[in-house]
């Protein structure tokens, strides 16, 4: 058996472990390579930039836990931007489990750094079943969908809620999800309610948002954690997903280096098999 | 058969058919434009008048499975492509029966309201009555409750169907987990431990897609996978044997069913596609030399 | 009978839905049917919950009591499943259904560790317990796919070739250090790669396979709804 048998045979564990170490090695030793900016993500920094100040803006928080380590950096990110800009935000999720959580801590959290009030400056509405019913609904009456908060406070004893009623009261919607929700905020609110929709979603997501992008229906997108740490770079605040780029760069060389390995074996044997005959 | 059917043959024979889509996107057009005028006039109103363009292509879409279901049934030869994925379906549960292994089927891990979960179940219909009539052991983890009572109708049915009721267990088809890695952590332990000989992924997949697929590679199964969330494909490409993408998973059911009633369907729907096709290139052409604005507000349903 | 009840109901169902996508919804009902079928849904896929809960607790409580290969996890699933569940459905206040009754039995302090909400018991889970789980089960795309390229990914034809050429070219532009690289060859290039890769051909299969596969869904539906297509049924 030579080499490249023995390449092609092998143990599926040792790939595992060359993964563990590229991912490993750069988290501990960061470099930062320089992050360029692609023109979506610019898009979208500068709907959000072009936007008046103090204006009204929607965040989604539709993603699981799961997918934290790509999405909840671009929340974190556009919450920075848009309380620069001293803008009021409105969060929801479209998910159960995870979303509305996840949106009551980093809300908290970026609130604190920036000195936001909560009910004045941002509400969180947690979550509802129905996606599309709420999408729809939000339209005519956020109270009839959202008769309280995501901790029960009824929505008429918050201020920002008496300025905010419906999309007609609201500039933008910032859709950050890891699955299919971002493609109803698409097709049903910005095609029927005509309110602008830029998207932060996982890199896997990211290839089918472009027909939206392309055709002008979504403003903007950033995808998966180098999308992240595009947006981290525009506002100037610097993250986990710029620390993680080193980590997903290593990875991509690796399988990179795999996949060219693998092709050299198969060339090999398929030299050796025309030899033999 | 009646009058009808008499015109179309004719209408084959004179080989008019093959400019029938021309013909047919002609009129489609000059209704949208008819009611489009319409439309504006009647905006605020009971009936919706700005959607009926999805009228007009309703109707000519159904017109279209209608007559050509109808033509599968008076006996016209239809032919549809060969599906490799789908004539693989059989021989993977041969391979299982062989084996003396279970076959493991996935519905998707969407809810049952996803159409693609709906294709899942139909599918699975087809392969319980294989597993049925050669008592080979089939797997049926589900996501959702709902998922969970129609599976166990079809597969119910299936095994009844093949004079199989006895050997009909009701834990063929089990509720896993609601939430989507519990699911895929205890769908892939299964893999491992009892080993599937075929594993057949059919309905709406995300992210868990390649950590299934790749368990079930690793455990030296057979792999069949149609799915029509084109994010997923690539995964299953790789990790499967076969894939059935996007509309192929509709047209499985239909295909392994051998109906000419079913088929008559999948006909009409690709007749659908060339009108769809040529509606894009006259956009094109027109948007092109930037004289396509009245045409694609056509299309724009608010 | 058996069959052609659920067929009516199909159809009913089905053709309702479509009319009501045509009425104005603050005009007339049949407007606003979907909205109500959604409604409705959510109430039987509530119901149908319990179905989901029987089955595995059946399933899992068997091998128990076998005490077949691997009891002690299916243990802890059933478990698992009820440490969830009872916490979210224990009245939070006494004003919540049954909430009287239940803290005239147990001690008002125990109220912020039920329900739903932040420092209850069911967030405590999540964050500690479910979330990490959640997230290495993503990690672990990483390896798999890491795995599948090494096993998959041969130039075996020119087809296979061109992917395989195009899939190092984006996987070299998604990354700061692979950017870099191709920065070596052209400055241009990564931008070709944007417009090029993922805003031409990307964008065209994508539609390509979306608008087949919308086709495939109306397709299978309108075969739903007129009863041709019975498979899901199991007939």
């Amino acid at each position: 058996m030579d080499i490249w048998e023995k390449l092609d045979g092998i143990d599926r564990r040792w790939i595992y472990l060359l993964m563990f170490i590229s991912v490993l090695i750069p988290t501990i030793f960061v470099v930062k390579f320089p992050i360029e900016l692609t023109p979506e993500a610019e898009q979208l920094y500068n709907a959000v930039e072009e936007l008046p100040d103090s204006s009204v803006i929607m965040l989604t928080f539709d993603y699981y836990a799961s997918a934290l380590a790509e999405t909840e950096p671009m929340s974190i990110a556009a919450l920075r931007h848009m309380w620069r800009k001293d803008m009021k935000i409105i969060t929801l999720s479209n998910i159960p489990l995870g979303g509305p959580t996840i949106a009551e801590r980093v809300t908290r959290e970026i609130a604190e750094e920036f000195g936001k009030v909560y009910g004045v400056d941002f509400v969180n509405l947690g979550y509802k079943a129905n996606y599309v019913a709420v999408m729809h609904g939000l339209a005519s009456s956020i109270e009839s969908i959202f008769p309280t908060d995501y901790s029960g406070t009824p929505l008429a004893e918050l201020p920002l809620m008496q300025e905010v009623k419906n999309y007609d009261d609201m500039t933008f919607i910032y859709c950050v999800a890891d699955n299919a929700t971002v493609d109803y905020w698409v097709s049903i609110v910005n095609a029927q309610y005509g309110i602008p929709v830029g998207a932060g979603v996982t890199a896997v997501m990211a290839p089918k948002m472009y027909s939206f992008l392309e055709a002008g229906q979504m403003t903007g997108l950033l995808g998966g954690m180098k999308g992240a740490a595009e947006y981290e770079k525009m506002v100037g605040a610097l993250g986990t997903a710029t620390i993680g780029m080193d980590a997903q760069s290593m990875s991509h060389l690796l399988i990179i280096f795999l996949v060219i390995v693998g092709n050299l074996g198969f060339f090999m044997k398929r030299r050796k098999s025309k030899g033999a005959e | 058969m009646g009058k009808e059917i008499d015109i179309f043959s004719i209408v084959i024979k004179l080989k008019a058919i093959r400019i029938l889509p021309v013909i047919l996107l002609t009129i489609t057009m000059s209704l949208i434009l008819n009611s489009q005028a319409f439309a504006q006039d009647f905006g605020d109103s009971v009936f919706l008048y700005s959607r009926i363009t999805v009228i007009v292509l309703l109707l000519v879409f159904s017109g279209a499975v209608l007559l050509y279901t109808k033509w599968a049934k008076a006996g016209k030869k239809l032919f549809i492509r060969k599906i490799a994925g789908v004539d693989a379906v059989e021989d993977a549960v041969g391979r299982a029966t062989e084996m003396g292994k279970p076959v493991l089927f996935i519905p998707g891990i969407a809810d049952v309201e996803d159409i693609e979960t709906i294709a899942g179940i139909a599918i699975l219909g087809r392969v319980a009555r294989v597993t049925a009539q050669y008592d080979t052991p089939l797997r049926v983890p589900v996501r959702y409750p709902m998922v969970l009572a129609a599976s166990q109708e079809v597969v119910e049915g299936a095994y009844a169907e093949m004079g199989k009721a006895d050997s009909y267990d009701k834990d063929t088809v089990r509720y896993v987990a609601g939430e989507q890695f519990a699911f895929t952590a205890t769908v892939n332990g299964m893999m491992m431990r009892e080993r599937p000989a075929a594993n057949i992924y059919m309905g709406g997949f995300f992210a868990e897609s390649l950590l299934l697929a790749e368990t079930g590679n690793a455990a030296g199964a057979i792999q069949i996978a149609g799915t029509a969330r084109p994010e997923q494909l690539p995964f299953f490409v790789a990790a499967c044997d076969f894939t059935l993408m996007g509309e192929e998973l509709y047209a499985a059911s239909s295909y392994l069913s051998h109906e000419p009633l079913l088929l008559g369907g999948l006909k009409g729907q690709d007749f659908v596609k060339v009108l769809i096709i040529i509606s894009i290139l006259i956009g094109t052409l027109l948007v092109t030399f930037d004289i396509g604005d009245w045409y694609t507000n056509l299309f724009d349903v608010p | 009978m058996r069959t052609t009840i659920p067929i009516i109901v199909a159809f009913l169902a089905g053709t309702l839905l479509i009319v009501s996508f045509f009425f104005n919804p603050e005009k007339i009902w049949i407007g606003d049917a979907k909205e109500l079928a959604l409604q409705w849904m959510t109430i039987v896929g509530g119901f149908a919950l319990v179905l989901g809960v029987v089955s595995i607790v059946r399933v899992n409580a068997r091998a128990v009591q076998r005490k077949s290969e691997g009891w002690f996890y299916k243990l802890m699933t059933v478990i698992s499943v009820f440490a969830m569940a009872i916490p979210a459905i224990m009245p939070v206040t006494k004003e919540s259904v049954g909430g009287s009754i239940f803290y005239s039995i147990f001690p008002e302090s125990c109220m912020g560790y039920l329900g739903t909400g932040s420092n209850s018991f069911y967030d405590w889970l999540f964050n500690y317990v479910d979330a990490p789980m959640m997230e290495t089960m993503f990690a672990m795309l990483a390896f798999y796919i890491a795995s599948a390229a090494y096993r998959a990914f041969r130039a075996r034809n020119t087809e296979a070739t061109l992917l395989l050429l195009t899939a190092i070219l984006v996987m070299l532009w998604r990354v700061p250090m692979g950017e870099a690289f191709l920065r070596l060859f052209s400055d241009n290039l990564p931008g070709y790669i944007n417009t090029y890769v993922m805003g031409g051909f990307n964008v065209a299969v994508q539609r390509g396979i979306i608008i087949g596969a919308a086709l495939g869904a109306a397709s299978m539906s309108l075969r739903i709804i007129l009863g041709i297509e019975r498979t899901y049924m199991g007939k």
